[in-house]
């Protein structure tokens, strides 16, 4: 798509006045609710929030030294710029799609058989710059069936594929119409399955209705998730279960397509939703990158657009759902924009009393970490080397992937990003299991080993370059202090080369570098 | 205050020398040695169904009518009630059984329904409500404990997260999980090994690092999390703190041993089932006796999978036969375990799902949501057992006698576990909010 990569860059200008116009909302919200915002946050501040969120990875210290040191006044667009053009970003956001688009995969193990293809599917439309419209339209219309006939498609392997959002909601059209209008359009109708939905307006045969686009498809035999799926393409017709009444596709709106022999019904929905004229499309995703960036939604939860759970900032939605449809569904052009902000760039500390809703953004929440930043941040700070395995995405619970592993016990379906939770578990893990014991002796951590062995350095720089490779920062005059103190007595083992090492498991167990901040 | 408080070297060469993990417990007749059984506190076990169990075919009976299904009712111990023939070993438990056949709960979506149950109000607005073990393990716990007041063994918590969530209480109520993330076998068929699945791992320091090295490493941590979180009151930082401090206090308790199920004769352990919910159950038995005020043991599947299980829209009579028979062996067992430890007195045990299942079976030899009419069981302490309380209509389709909301219930576990109902917590939005819905009132007959 050489036409979203020219609208961005030749939009910089827009990306300056898009950025203008988010802190013009936000601004106004604050003063209308008398809450003071935060100061901008420091350079090591922004580039660590920067590279977590789009590279999905603290930034390594060579890079924070560099990017400190750097006198350019727009510096900090010019890294946004770098990491959105590197395989950082494809890696991430195919992590960032997939659980947003197969939240099944998050919660029952059975499906994550289904994730290498969808990943893989995902990493090449990111590399090749497709836009989110397209990407939607190719998962919506994904072929099941040759030409009129009954082809089978075997949905199996690692072969790239959006095939995994039929497989994940086992090809029943109640599963695929719930996902789809929550997952593209924000809207929740699946309480309409089984009766009318008791607090928004969507009724029971509506709710089939929509669910008739996706009548045609059968599972053939056994095999679970990756069974032969077949499509028979001129089934469209559902009966609502526990009912005599058939009903054939009808969009949310009330209008009826007209699928025709070469545009079957799935091509019209996937024409349906992408259009301008569809309001929700452009909102449900634009919440959603706001929402992965701030830790809330405009929306929230980001999938929630019901009557009774408003936008905190309806005019900012609009504003960014109208600007994204214009610039044909650029992820990037939105997250450019965002991020360049006033709003995105606060520090995360309280600096004021009336600094306490995090839906006004007056300050940059504190957010958890997917299992896949913790655990790539960490092998940044330690300088752990992955092996193969732990470069792929994460299958089914392969053992030995020493990520896997990780990606396991931090995995949380459960909480939202600004009020994760630490189990026990993972403190015991991060404290006393294996990883960090590596990586904080002296023997088996090439950073620590990097840091204690480098010659003619003083106690005070060996202790920053561990505050760089962690915290992405210098450590403060005060604490720094008392750590080269702590050092250079040697600890508790009377050994500065082991007090260091306490420094380091310090530091990789503070929450400063467990969150996004 | 410092979340780690400091050990003396004598304390931590004291535990050390005790093997860190001491005190193999004397499983089956037995009892621990620090076990708390004199003590007059109340326990709490929480079984919880995942996708609403059938009544119908587990605790309420129809078979004079079409919607009966063809399960066999079998007699129990007490004169005149009746359980499903597949529920043979609870049948020999009914004296400590109450039955509450008269469930009418209103909420009939999963997500929902789930929320209801175990929080006690439906989703509204802002406020968080708190999970029944984080609301319940704050009252009943003494502080003392050095394993955590509540935890939970396996809850799928996918459809309905904020019903397993500690809500407005705060990180210090969540549970400890385990049992929650098996991965799915890479041998076909394989045995899981539930003796690990259900371990707490990680519990001591790396080889090579003593505990004095620990309490130096913990002081430093202690001053990143001092700067850091002073000026950023947010929830994952007080949750990491928390998490932090517990994990540090179960570290240097013995009575982390409760995990080591492997102390347990196979005899035992073959009794509970050798399922995640059989092994779960004993694993209860051993926190109960440890002093862990609230358990929660969730029956996802008749194995280990992670699902909504007991939502048998399809082929219902195989899937809740093969179920009961795991639940038949986990909690008959528990009660007969807790019986001879005497701690069966002080421990109630909580039976239910979200809703239960249409007594009319559908086409597809299913049964659907059902909140109109359905059984939630209470057993144990400070309840009145062999007895069915409330009474559903011929067909099972209504409630004849006494219909019990959510807040009936809760009102009535309140009561058995001598905790008071009215009792208010300040929620997150700064309003007071009661334990139980104030409407509630505790089901008449049932408190022993």
């Amino acid at each position: 798509m050489l036409l979203a990569t020219t609208c961005a860059a030749a939009r910089g200008d827009d990306i300056v006045d898009l950025a203008a116009r988010i802190d013009g909302l936000v601004g106004r919200r604050l003063v209308t609710e008398k809450v003071t915002a935060a100061p901008v946050a420091d350079d090591a501040e922004f580039l660590r929030r920067a590279f977590l969120d789009l590279g999905g990875r603290i930034p390594p210290s060579t890079r924070v030294r560099r990017f400190l040191a750097d006198p350019d006044p727009d510096k900090r667009r010019k890294v946004v710029d770098e990491l959105l053009d590197s395989s950082l970003y494809v890696v991430h956001f195919s992590n960032v799609w997939r659980k947003a688009l197969l939240p099944e995969t998050q919660a029952d193990p059975q499906t994550r058989v289904l994730v290498p293809a969808f990943e893989a599917w995902l990493r090449q439309k990111l590399t090749n710059d497709t836009s989110y419209a397209a990407m939607v339209r190719e998962i919506v219309t994904v072929p099941l069936t040759g030409a009129g006939t009954l082809a089978e498609i075997p949905g199996q392997g690692d072969r790239p594929s959006p095939l995994a959002f039929y497989q994940a909601k086992q090809i029943k059209p109640e599963n695929l119409a719930a996902s789809t209008a929550r997952t593209f359009l924000g809207i929740r109708i699946e309480c309409a399955q089984c009766h009318d939905h008791p607090f928004d307006s969507w009724k029971q045969n509506e709710f089939w209705s929509f669910a008739a686009f996706f009548a045609g498809m059968e599972r053939q035999g056994r095999g679970g998730f990756l069974a032969t799926i077949r499509e028979v393409a001129d089934r469209r017709e559902l009966k609502i279960p526990g009912t005599d009444t058939s009903v054939g596709p009808v969009y949310l709106d009330g209008s009826r397509p007209r699928p025709t022999q070469t545009r079957g019904a799935r091509q019209l929905l996937a024409d349906w939703m992408i259009t301008g004229r569809n309001p929700y499309f452009a909102r449900a995703a634009v919440n959603r990158l706001w929402a992965h960036l701030f830790g809330v939604g405009l929306v929230d939860p980001p999938d929630d657009f019901t009557a009774d759970n408003p936008a905190s900032h309806p005019g900012l939605l609009d504003l960014l759902a109208s600007e994204f449809a214009s610039c044909d569904f650029d992820v990037r052009f939105i997250l450019r924009a965002i991020v360049a902000s006033g709003a995105y760039q606060r520090t995360s500390r309280r600096t004021d009393p009336s600094q306490q809703s995090p839906r006004l953004f007056s300050r940059m929440a504190v957010k958890g970490l997917s299992p896949e930043q913790i655990f790539d941040s960490l092998a940044q700070a330690t300088g752990y080397v992955p092996t193969a395995a732990d470069r792929q995405p994460a299958g089914p619970g392969e053992p030995g992937s020493v990520r896997s592993e990780f990606v396991e016990l931090f995995r949380d379906e459960s909480s939202r990003p600004i009020q994760q939770r630490t189990t026990i578990l993972q403190a015991l893990a991060l404290m006393n299991g294996g990883f960090v014991a590596d990586a904080t002796s002296l023997d088996r951590s090439r950073t620590l080993a990097a840091v204690v062995e480098f010659p003619a350095l003083g106690t005070g720089d060996r202790i920053e370059a561990l505050y760089l490779a962690s915290l992405g920062r210098r450590p403060r005059a005060k604490r720094l202090a008392e750590l080269v103190a702590y050092v250079d007595a040697g600890g508790v083992t009377k050994d500065p080369a082991a007090a260091l090492a306490d420094v380091f498991w310090a530091l990789l167990n503070s929450s400063e570098f467990l969150f996004n901040h | 205050m410092t979340p780690f408080p400091r050990m003396s070297r004598r304390q931590w060469l004291t535990l050390a020398a005790a093997g860190a993990v001491a005190a193999p417990a004397s499983g089956w007749f037995g009892r621990v040695a620090h076990a708390v059984a004199a003590s007059r506190r109340r326990r709490c076990i929480l079984l919880w169904m995942s996708g609403g169990p059938s009544q119908i075919d587990t605790f309420d009976m129809k078979p004079d009518h079409a919607n009966g299904g063809p399960f066999r009712p079998i007699s129990t111990t007490v004169p005149g009630l009746q359980f499903s023939q597949h529920l043979p070993k609870l049948a020999r438990q009914a004296r400590h059984l109450a039955v509450l056949r008269s469930m009418a709960t209103k909420e009939g979506d999963h997500q929902r329904a789930t929320f209801k149950m175990r929080t006690g109000y439906l989703p509204q607005g802002p406020i968080h409500y708190p999970t029944l073990g984080s609301l319940l393990s704050k009252e009943l716990s003494d502080g003392t404990s050095p394993l955590p007041d509540f935890v939970s063994v396996a809850p799928y918590r996918f459809l309905s997260p904020a019903a397993f969530d500690p809500g407005f209480l705060g990180p210090e109520f969540a549970p400890l999980i385990v049992g929650d993330a098996n991965p799915v076998p890479t041998v076909p068929d394989a045995p899981t090994d539930y003796s690990q699945s259900l371990r707490v791992r990680n519990l001591r320091q790396p080889a090579g690092i003593d505990a004095v090295r620990v309490d130096a490493r913990l002081k430093l941590l202690d001053r990143l999390e001092a700067d850091f979180g002073a000026e950023r009151p947010d929830v994952p930082v007080r949750s990491h703190r928390t998490a932090y401090r517990q994990a540090v206090r179960m570290m240097r308790s013995e009575s982390v041993a409760a995990f080591d199920l492997d102390d347990e004769p196979a005899v035992v352990r073959d009794a509970y089932g050798r399922n995640q919910f059989g092994q779960g159950c004993l694993l209860a038995r051993r926190l109960i006796e440890r002093g862990v005020p609230f358990v929660e043991v969730s029956l996802n599947g008749a194995d280990a999978q992670m699902q909504l299980g007991w939502d048998t829209h399809q082929n219902n009579f195989d899937t809740v036969k093969r179920l009961s028979s795991t639940l038949d062996s986990g909690w008959a067992t528990l009660l007969a375990d807790l019986g001879r430890l005497g701690l069966l007195e002080s421990t109630l045990v909580i039976w239910m799902g979200e809703f239960g299942r249409t007594p009319k079976i559908n086409p597809n030899q299913g049964r659907d949501h059902f909140p109109n009419a359905w059984s939630t069981v209470l057993a144990g302490g400070g309840v009145k057992g062999g007895q069915a309380a409330g009474r559903t209509t011929a067909d099972g389709t209504g409630v004849a006698d006494r219909p019990i909301t959510t807040g009936d219930l809760l009102a009535t576990v309140c009561g058995a576990l001598g905790i008071d109902a009215e009792k208010q917590n300040v929620s997150n939005v700064g309003r007071p909010i009661r334990l139980v819905d104030p409407r509630a009132t505790v089901v008449e007959g049932v408190l022993g």
